[in-house]
């Protein structure tokens, strides 16, 4: 049976389904379409400002209030715009094989007026420079190494329980009022029930990351040198503050590809760690918050391993990755980003 | 079409210089509307691939006919000191030496000739390596000619 061909390719794993050609004739068709319907949005709003009553045959019903006229033009433009711009964009990209696009674009950034690629100023290509991580100078040792933006804040869970709640009380008073007045809403009381939960758990995730905020202080990591060398050894200083009575404590050295790609309409992460070097272990450790828990470690980087790199949908990164079991609290997993470059190639910083 | 390395293991220093000879033969001068010959780097593996052309050359008709198509064309490059060649579990890095032919009726002819791009270190003989290394080179292929594959016509 013949199949109908798809106006989309999609990347399954390391296959492509669909013909690539479908999907590039899909998305023309689709900008031309945007396109087009922003010329006739456009005319007829132009058509009812400028010449209405030269014109009978235009319905100009719809567009005969002057904020409906605007705001029907803007549409119109902008599709216009999108639809007109991303299709010369897309018809251009057509005629030129992959190389080329990429040679053009490198011409591009080697032009005076953009500047050249930040990565391609230290002569490391596709390595990210990592000057961020050698901004803070440490008290022990060279640099004070900047954690990884945590994604679990306080403020979303907060705003979530907050509102949740406030919602629930409001359903509450409307199903309250109504059996005081003797009009019972049924259907309104049984949805307390579920809503009742959710809000129970929004306030209970709150909680468990109130407490891992306030509970556990903050975690210092420093080191001796910056970037990282494969076979080089550094010092490192690990400080961790705050009340916790840790059941597992450990520092670890990974190496983490990590690879973005499109499934349909959404773009996936994926994360594979291709080294794990335990430099720390202990159980049973005890903060007290007079005085932080402080250890002075070593690195010892492998020869032979990958740089760091950095390309618009893959990546290897290096990172120190601090992590505790604890009790009361929530355990915690904190990540210090580092940058290492190939060997023979070291370029030396210092803060002092 | 046949793309051949200076370097017969396919391992280039980062840094170091590359030459390469390539040459198409039995194909007319006049189907051949072009050929580009790049020097490239690309991903391979579940993510989106990416690309970057480090050395890119484009030979029209008229400067394929002064060069004569038969005959065996040089290609020179210093090569950069990153990316190295890396082959991960979800990411494989993979350099080559790429040569499109654009034939007369809109087809394309690709034939790629992949090396491996290492630190002075992996070049020289060094110590056996832990296994912790991610840095796993599969053996170059060795094969001078190319593989060959065509595309569809692009528009």
């Amino acid at each position: 049976m013949p199949r109908f061909p798809k106006p989309w390719s999609k990347k399954r794993g390391k296959r492509i389904l669909g013909h690539a050609l479908a999907g590039e004739a899909g998305e023309l068709t689709f900008y031309a379409g945007l396109f087009l319907i922003g010329v006739f949005g456009f005319s007829l709003v132009l058509i009812n400002e400028v010449a209405p009553e030269s014109v009978s045959q235009v319905p100009t019903d719809a567009l005969s209030t002057g904020l409906g006229t605007w705001i029907f033009g803007i549409l119109s433009l902008a599709s216009m715009i999108t639809g007109g711009v991303t299709l010369l964009y897309r018809l251009a990209r057509i005629g030129a094989s992959s190389e080329r696009r990429s040679a053009i674009a490198k011409m591009a950034g080697s032009i005076e007026m953009i500047g050249p690629a930040i990565d391609d100023v230290q002569g490391l290509p596709s390595v990210p420079k990592g000057s961020a991580i050698t901004e803070s100078p440490g008290e022990r040792l060279t640099y004070r190494l900047a954690v990884e933006k945590a994604n679990s804040g306080i403020a979303g869970p907060a705003t979530l329980a907050l509102l949740w709640s406030s919602a629930w009380l409001v359903l509450l008073a409307v199903v309250v009022s109504g059996f005081w007045n003797g009009q019972s809403r049924w259907y309104l009381a049984v949805l307390l029930v579920p809503f009742a939960m959710i809000s129970v758990w929004s306030f209970r995730f709150f909680l468990n990351q109130f407490r891992q905020f306030a509970g556990i202080g903050p975690t210092i990591v420093e080191i001796s040198s910056h970037p990282l060398i494969p076979g080089g050894q550094y010092d490192l200083f690990i400080s961790q503050s705050g009340r916790l009575s840790l059941k597992r404590l450990t520092v670890l050295l990974t190496c983490e590809e990590e690879t973005f790609y499109r499934q349909g309409t959404d773009v996936r992460v994926d994360r594979h760690e291709a080294i794990r070097q335990v430099i720390y272990k202990e159980r049973n450790v005890a903060v007290d918050p007079q005085g932080p828990w402080e250890q002075q470690l070593q690195i010892d980087l492998p020869d032979n391993v990958m740089h760091s790199f950095v390309g618009t949908h893959n990546a290897i990164r290096w990172k120190v990755v601090v992590s505790g079991e604890s009790q009361p609290w929530p355990s915690f997993c904190r990540s210090f980003p580092v940058v290492v470059h190939p060997p023979d190639l070291s370029l030396k910083h210092s803060p002092r | 079409m046949n793309v051949t390395l200076c370097n017969d293991d396919g391992l280039y220093r980062a840094g170091g210089d590359l030459s390469a000879k390539w040459r198409v033969s039995r194909v007319p001068l006049d189907e051949v509307q072009g050929v580009e010959v790049s020097v490239l780097w690309h991903t391979e593996g579940k993510g989106d691939e990416d690309l970057h052309v480090h050395h890119f050359q484009r030979l029209a008709e008229q400067q394929l006919r002064r060069a004569g198509l038969a005959d065996e064309q040089v290609l020179h490059c210093v090569l950069p000191a990153t990316p190295l060649s890396y082959h991960g579990r979800l990411i494989s890095l993979q350099w080559c030496v790429r040569l499109r032919l654009f034939l007369a009726n809109g087809r394309e002819i690709v034939a790629e000739q992949p090396f491996h791009l290492v630190s002075e270190e992996m070049v020289r003989p060094h110590s056996a390596s832990t296994d912790r290394v991610p840095v796993a080179l599969p053996k170059p292929s060795g094969v001078a000619r190319g593989k060959g594959f065509e595309h569809a016509p692009a528009s």
